[in-house]
């Protein structure tokens, strides 16, 4: 997915104040964090503050990254996943009160599950029928528990090796598979649940 | 989950390799059992069907598409060299922007009208003067009389104290009539018929009243801040580049930054302004 010499390369200069560098991590990172950030925080605001806040850490602690103890893609995941820990921590209190409040999306996520399926009832079109049914499984995704979510967004979405989210997620590989295993299984029964009681 | 051997294996070692059957990476061998253990086992063959479908719903998920203004916002919370290449290019972050714009927009872009920018620099750099002239403190500018005329008579009686600022002095009143030159200058380059009947008042007001330094000066400010408030979506490039072009004949960049930032923010971000009004 990246070519380590040329990365390595580009943080190397970005350390040493090149500011092109920089931006090339930006460009070429940007997505993938957004994407992180946006499927496990449900929202894409939520998103859009939080990729931001991964890049002011990255840009404040780039010296700190050793080149020699791992993928850099793996050290960005890993601290976009200690921000998401903490943004979920700060954010669990709302959740708990509020539990309908799926913030704003790209996907309309603003609307309940029922709607989102009754609206594709209504809209035959085949491209927003799978947008519909891709913002349910999103919707799906935001019930399972956070340790499972992040799990099965870092190996299912971002297609990291189970070893590596290990590192990402500080536990034994043993518990990255057997916690992408449940997230999956889990994720299947909350989407099959919504389909019977809406259909 | 029930603790059973099925067809040569244990459930744990099912739950074990679960993961790579579903990756295909599990070896042949090993592939028959776990299949044949899934098939009659009534607690794992359902997990694994579930674990497949949850793979196959997750992969049914298309990445999504950041917001335009992300990298933007990122570059000018760090490194902030796309600020630089965005005013540049005239754009401005929207979500960041849009939180004061519908309170202040209208206010925002009375201040940054190039004439009203020149007032403030003005008022400023006649304040500085009077105080370094005057020796007052801060605290003491409430009691301050800034009206020119008043400048002129405090002027006169501490004469005696000023005569080394007598060049600034002498500065300050080639500006101001400069500045009243390029005022008269932009006037019939305004737009509204109504801006014009008032310019017309005003100049009247400088011939018949007793002190028409003070009223010029004063009004300018204050009762242009109301057409302007209703009419700031106009931008007048005409003022701009006849401000721009008076402030580099003034050197007032080099007398008072405010006056340069005025007239920057005013050339950059009026169209900006304008079309954001616009959509709005
Ligand atoms: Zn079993």
């Amino acid at each position: 997915m990246e070519d380590v010499q040329v990365v390595n390369l580009i943080v190397r200069r970005a350390v040493a104040g090149d500011s092109n560098a920089w931006e090339d991590i930006v460009h070429r990172y940007n997505r993938r964090i957004y994407n992180i950030c946006y499927r496990f925080s449900g929202s894409g605001d939520h998103a859009d503050d939080l990729t931001q806040e991964v890049f002011i850490k990255i840009y404040k602690t780039l010296s700190s990254y050793d080149l020699d103890r791992g993928a850099f893609m793996t050290w960005v995941t890993t601290i976009t996943r200690n921000l998401l820990v903490d943004h979920f921590r700060k954010t669990k209190q709302d959740r708990v009160t509020d539990s309908t409040d799926a913030g704003t999306s790209a996907e309309e996520d603003s609307l309940t599950l029922g709607d989102q399926l009754q609206d594709s009832g209504l809209l035959p079109d085949e491209i927003q029928h799978k947008r519909q049914v891709q913002e349910l499984v999103h919707q799906g995704l935001q019930k399972l528990s956070p340790e499972l979510r992040e799990a099965l967004i870092l190996r299912d979405l971002q297609d990291m090796d189970y070893r590596d989210i290990a590192i990402a997620l500080k536990v034994p590989e043993g518990t990255v598979k057997s916690r992408i295993n449940r997230g999956r299984a889990e994720l299947a029964r909350v989407l099959s649940r919504t389909y019977k009681q809406v259909i | 989950m029930a603790e059973e051997t099925k067809s040569g294996m244990h459930c744990a070692e099912f739950e074990a390799l679960l993961f790579d059957a579903i990756d295909g990476t599990l070896a042949t061998g090993p592939l028959g059992q776990f299949k044949a253990h899934a098939a009659a086992c009534a607690a794992c063959g359902p997990m694994f069907a579930d674990a497949d479908a949850g793979q196959r719903w997750m992969q049914s998920l298309a990445e999504v598409e950041p917001p335009k203004n992300l990298v933007h916002n990122i570059l000018a919370k760090t490194s902030g060299k796309e600020v630089r290449l965005a005013e540049q290019a005239g754009i401005r972050p929207a979500r960041s922007a849009a939180w004061w714009q519908p309170v202040f927009a209208g206010v925002w872009a009375t201040v940054r009208q190039p004439r009203f920018g020149m007032s403030v620099a003005m008022a400023f750099f006649s304040m500085s003067l009077v105080m370094s002239v005057t020796g007052v403190k801060v605290r003491d500018v409430a009691k301050v009389d800034l009206r020119p005329s008043a400048i002129t008579r405090t002027y006169y009686s501490t004469q005696a104290r000023v005569v080394k600022y007598y060049t600034n002095m002498r500065f300050y009143y080639e500006m101001e009539s400069q500045v009243r030159d390029l005022k008269k200058a932009m006037t019939p380059a305004e737009g509204g018929t109504k801006d014009k009947t008032k310019d017309k008042n005003q100049r009247k007001d400088t011939t018949t009243s007793g002190t028409p330094k003070k009223d010029q000066e004063q009004n300018y400010a204050r009762d242009e801040m109301q057409p302007l408030l209703a009419d700031a979506s106009m931008s007048r490039t005409n003022d701009v580049s006849a401000v721009e072009q008076g402030t580099r004949q003034l050197g007032m960049g080099d007398v008072d930054g405010n006056s340069i930032f005025f007239t920057d923010t005013t050339l950059t971000d009026t169209t900006s302004i304008d079309k954001a009004r616009r959509e709005a």
